[in-house]
């Protein structure tokens, strides 16, 4: 298989007494955006650790295409982005890259052009890729090592927080490029603390606690209707005044689903923020007296919330 | 060996201005004696063992706490080749500065009409060779047990260890302790003197084997050291 295949892998730290990683089995197929998400100290970044093969497990396998994660033939088709971001600062952005290139054993014929093509696809100015990494921003820091991460289509990708720092178009970029990375069959696993983005990006996500992987959601990434507004009436209005059947139909127009009415709240699935702003102008076209509209949390931060202890999440 | 490590490191090297201050006054520092006493000869220069220093200092341990080093492992390079890069890069950066004092000593020597004695500097820079190789060893050692600079305070303690030893060792009359101080110090400066083989004897064998067991130890278990090595964060944040 050429995807990654982990078995029972335990991993613990100073001489057994904290237990990181338990047990943990899992199988990611090639091809596959796999999320890894879970509270601080849950062993997340342990677990891409061992699959980048800078940690020894206790006991357990983990195996990339059959091979050992350490395995130069690997390596050689990987990329990575550590949540930690440090470059080598006394480099430029370009040379960093060219750097990156050369130890990555691509061709030196193509360098220059598929390192300025890499800049460009994470949006940093030329201007910028003459300048010493000393005076990047962290957004530009990020967007250099998701640069470094993609170079030469590697076939295996380990992000570890990517969007962390960066500005909401640098968001939107990532999610752009793990689009084209998804295109390419590129095999991603993905360790986020942005729930909304894992939930956005990911086919499947494993939600890890105390090192073990307690569920493990299929998500379906790019659903049709991706998110759920709860719209609620004064009372005596959604679900009395208002049937079930008027919120149906309105819903239709709008290119939405109604999911369930408890009265007074009305809950529906909307593909986008467009689709959101549709359904309401049905619902008021309808005659529905809406009085709040609430993005509903999505699947994965419910994930979070039925986790943790009465009062909130940990 | 990889190509690329070799000439990053080298760049990392004569680029950092702290470094190249420090290159500069301890290359220039030696040429004082050669202008007042051309004809000193090149043994005047004395030898390259801070120069490999200062190029040496922190050579992996900077990567280790800075956190380049897992961005740099998880491409196709193994710990082995990181290591004998980085050690190659510091004895070819100290040999061409040693280079470059040569050139620079015959020339004065040159200009204030002295002859050049090129025999000698052929053994100045066979000896300063090894002995940068030699250091360069020692110090990938010390640089893969401690972060940062912390490879110059582990050298200084061990010179420090042996020199108290010896004292005490002289002090109690113990012959052994003696000796133990000055293998100790023989290891953390490695040097092969050349010089008989430019009067036409051999050099002594056990010199040889003592240079050479030496720097391949230094390296292997600098190799080791970095086999053994876990990288995650997560590991020291643990």
């Amino acid at each position: 298989m050429d995807g990654i295949r982990i078995e029972s892998l335990t991993k613990t730290y100073r001489a057994g007494q904290v237990r990181a990683l338990d047990g943990v089995s899992l199988e990611i197929a090639p091809g596959e955006v796999f999320g890894i998400i879970g509270p601080n100290g849950a062993g997340k970044t342990t677990l891409l650790g061992c699959l980048l093969g800078f940690l020894r497990p206790d006991s357990g396998h983990v195996s990339i295409a059959g091979r050992a994660p350490d395995d130069l033939a690997i390596r050689a088709v990987t990329g990575y982005l550590p949540e930690r971001l440090t470059l080598d600062r006394w480099m430029t952005g370009l040379d960093f890259l060219a750097y990156h290139h050369a130890l990555a054993r691509l061709p030196a014929a193509g360098r220059a052009a598929e390192v300025q093509a890499a800049l460009a696809r994470v949006g940093l100015d030329p201007e910028a890729a003459h300048r010493s990494i000393r005076r990047y921003s962290r957004g530009m820091l990020q967007r250099l090592g998701l640069a470094q991460a993609l170079l030469g289509r590697p076939r295996y990708v380990f992000l570890d927080e990517p969007a962390s720092g960066v500005d909401p178009a640098g968001v939107v970029l990532f999610r752009r490029l793990l689009d084209e990375v998804r295109a390419d069959g590129t095999t991603v696993v993905l360790n986020s603390h942005q729930l909304d983005q894992v939930e956005r990006v990911c086919d499947r996500v494993a939600f890890v606690k105390q090192g073990r992987i307690e569920a493990l959601e299929t998500l379906h990434a790019g659903a049709a209707l991706a998110r759920v507004l709860r719209v609620r009436g004064p009372a005596g209005t959604i679900g009395a005044a208002v049937p079930r059947a008027a919120l149906e139909s309105a819903a239709q127009r709008a290119g939405a689903e109604l999911r369930e009415v408890t009265p007074p709240v009305a809950r529906f699935a909307v593909p986008d923020d467009a689709g959101a702003v549709r359904l309401v102008q049905a619902l008021v076209a309808a005659g529905v007296p809406v009085a709040e509209v609430m993005p509903e949390e999505g699947r994965l931060e419910r994930l979070f919330l039925e986790d943790a202890p009465p009062g909130g999440p940990a | 060996m990889n190509l690329t490590l070799v000439l990053a490191t080298l760049r990392q090297r004569f680029t950092s201005p702290i470094r190249l201050v420090i290159l500069l006054l301890l290359g220039w520092m030696p040429m004082l004696p050669i202008l007042i006493a051309p004809r000193a000869g090149f043994a005047a220069l004395g030898d390259c063992y801070f120069l490999t220093l200062a190029l040496a200092a922190g050579m992996i341990g900077q990567d280790l706490s800075s956190g380049t080093l897992q961005l740099l492992l998880a491409r196709p390079v193994t710990r082995a080749q990181y290591v004998f890069s980085r050690w190659g890069a510091v004895a070819a950066g100290t040999f061409l500065v040693v280079v470059l004092q040569t050139l620079v000593a015959a020339l004065i020597m040159a200009l204030r009409g002295a002859p050049v004695p090129w025999g000698e500097a052929a053994l100045h820079l066979g000896n300063n060779a090894l002995i940068a190789l030699g250091m360069a060893a020692v110090m990938a050692l010390l640089s893969s047990l401690a972060g940062g600079l912390g490879d110059l305070g582990l050298l200084v303690l061990v010179f420090i260890s042996a020199q108290v030893l010896e004292k005490v060792g002289q002090f109690k009359s113990w012959d052994w302790l003696v000796r133990g101080a000055g293998e100790l110090l023989r290891v953390i400066k490695p040097e092969l003197d050349l010089a008989p083989l430019f009067h036409g004897g051999p050099v002594a064998w056990i010199a040889v084997i003592s240079y050479l067991s030496t720097v391949t130890l230094c390296l292997g278990l600098a190799v080791v050291v970095m086999n053994r090595r876990e990288l995650s964060y997560a590991s020291s944040g643990n």
